[in-house]
């Protein structure tokens, strides 16, 4: 137990650094990146900085490329430009265990694996630190904190192949969440769930965000969520364009970079009121 | 029962549970990787391995060791360089090894009964000698396996997320494959090349049907692959028919009766 107290000791501390610091540390910087896919270039120019404790929404047209460049963040696809994580280059780059990603096809596992939700969430805590050891009892109990934050606790014991989509979602940022990472990564994980669960999820997220001063990078096509919740957006259609979300930012002219220009999303300060009810 | 005093019916149950201990472990991981069928292609190129042996007069299990590690690198190198699917590869390196079995026989001057045995096993021939090394290969195996479980599981259900968190995935993963070899040399002994498969997959197929947790699902494989190589050999010896035939039969019965049980429960 004397660990958890620790680990939240670390969190409360990186809380207070966000709170302190007047020019929060830079967590990603990419400057001039280019990706291909079989020798197409899907990503261009793709130049931004994302700082400690921001809460950035990628949006952007099916095939625009969000993915493709998380891809090179994390280092899956090569690049050409540059990508800095936590101020390293990423070549260099080897505290994985900061960062934490949940794919978008997560969630589209083999519905006969024969795992639990708490055995899944608990992978979540295998490292390079640990390689041929087993989990110890402060993994067991982190993994039940995520359970805990992430509201799965009820179904700990349930298989990962019975679980509604949602649900599905929940597990996977949970095992993201167990790491105890500064950025976490999620590619779309709410596609094909309900408004209302998908409201309490995106509650969920900032909660993280802004309690345990998580920076987090979502990709989402719910616009809504993005403006209302969130405190930078990208949006992604070969091009990237990058804002912060202020009171004064015209929306749709950064949406119909990405869209098109006879794109028009509606969207007042009200259209917050009543969307994401806090307790 | 008098069976078990004799010797020779000791070590068949010893060396049986030994081995039913390791295939329904290392199986369980083959099935969830989905290469099964790579069993199948290691034991068929095992026996070029045994022909081999028998012919230059070395130890057959040794050989077919060498030939089924070799056969399980060339899978992966395949894979890796994009020549061939698990799958595919796994048939070409089927066919090799038993058409290099074929000839090497057929230069030997044609089927001798030891070459029979291999092919269909001889439980009831383990002697001490067998028992040690069955027992040290069981070993290696297991210490692989336990200490590399989480990673190994990991892996398997999503082997690009394993590897983004700094798992080494690709030495584990040949690793993994080089014990399914092994694994499947000395179960040959027990069930002989052509049924080693059932072996390897039938306790985790019948696991996996009780939809249980993965703790569970591998206790339960475990235990449906040694009571049914157990259950087979007293089965056979009562009966006297072909020992690897029975322990076969009642891993299907097993997998029969789970299937029946999870449709009416
Ligand atoms: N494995 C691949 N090989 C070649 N091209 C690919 C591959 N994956 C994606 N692409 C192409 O790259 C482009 C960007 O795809 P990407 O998956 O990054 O889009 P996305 O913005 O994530 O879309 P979505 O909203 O549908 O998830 C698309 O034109 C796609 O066809
Ligand atoms: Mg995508």
């Amino acid at each position: 137990m004397g660990n958890t107290k620790e680990a939240s000791a670390v969190r409360m501390s990186r809380i207070k650094r966000k709170e302190e610091a007047t020019v929060p540390a830079p967590v990603l910087e990419v400057r001039d990146l280019d990706v291909s896919r079989s020798g197409d270039i899907v990503v261009k120019g793709a130049t931004f900085t994302i700082n400690e404790g921001d809460f950035v929404g990628i949006v952007g047209p099916n095939g625009g490329g969000k993915t493709t460049l998380l891809h090179a963040i994390l280092g899956i696809l090569p690049s050409k430009g540059r990508i800095r994580l936590f101020g390293e280059g990423i070549n260099r780059f080897r505290r994985w265990e900061r960062v934490a990603y949940v794919s978008q096809h997560a969630i589209n596992f083999d519905p006969q694996f024969p795992l639990s939700v708490r055995e899944l969430v608990g992978l979540g805590r295998v490292r390079r630190g640990n390689l041929g050891r087993p989990l110890r009892k402060e993994d067991w109990s982190a993994v039940d904190d995520a359970l805990g934050a992430m509201d799965l606790t009820e179904l700990a014991y349930r298989r990962i192949g019975n679980l509604s989509g949602g649900e599905k979602q929940r597990v996977f940022v949970a095992k993201a969440l167990v790491r105890d990472p500064d950025l976490m990564i999620l590619d779309e994980p709410v596609a094909g769930v309900d408004a209302t669960t998908m409201e309490r999820f995106y509650q969920r997220i900032s909660d993280l965000n802004q309690e345990r001063g998580i920076t987090v990078l979502i990709v989402s096509h719910d616009l809504t969520a993005v403006f209302c919740r969130m405190s930078k957006v990208m949006c992604v259609n070969h091009d990237v364009h990058y804002a912060n979300i202020t009171p004064d930012l015209d929306h749709n002219e950064l949406l119909r970079k990405g869209y098109g220009e006879h794109f028009h999303f509606v969207f007042h300060e009200h259209s917050c009121e009543g969307v994401f009810p806090r307790p | 029962m008098r069976l078990l005093e004799y010797p020779f019916f000791r070590n068949a149950l010893l060396g049986g549970a030994i081995t039913a201990l390791v295939c329904s472990w290392v199986g369980l991981f083959l099935i969830l990787r989905k290469e099964a069928m790579m069993a199948d292609g290691v034991a068929h190129t095992a026996f070029g391995g045994i022909a081999i042996g028998l012919f230059l007069g070395i130890d057959p299990i040794l050989s077919a060791l060498v030939v089924s590690i070799l056969a399980v690198l060339a899978i992966s190198y395949m894979r890796k360089l994009g020549l061939a699917s698990s799958d595919a590869g796994t048939a070409v390196m089927l066919a090799t090894g038993f058409a290099g079995g074929l000839i090497v026989i057929s230069l030997a001057g044609g089927f001798n009964i030891e070459l029979f045995t291999y092919l269909f096993g001889s439980i009831l021939t383990i002697d001490r000698g067998d028992l040690v090394t069955v027992s040290s290969l069981a070993v290696i195996t297991m210490v692989f396996l336990g200490l590399f479980y989480k990673e190994l599981l990991s892996m398997t259900f999503d082997e690009q997320a394993a590897r983004l968190v700094g798992i080494p995935v690709a030495p584990l993963s040949i690793a993994y494959n080089v014990l399914v070899a092994v694994t499947i040399v000395l179960s040959i002994k027990v069930v002989g090349i052509i049924l080693v498969v059932a072996l390897i997959v039938l306790p985790g197929l019948s696991a996996l049907q009780l939809n249980r947790s993965f703790r569970g699902t591998m206790i339960t494989a475990l235990g449906f692959g040694m009571t049914s190589t157990v259950l087979g050999t007293f089965l056979s010896a009562i009966y006297d028919v072909a020992t690897s035939g029975v322990i076969v039969f009642t891993m299907v019965g097993i997998f029969l009766f789970v299937a029946a049980y999870r449709r009416l429960g």
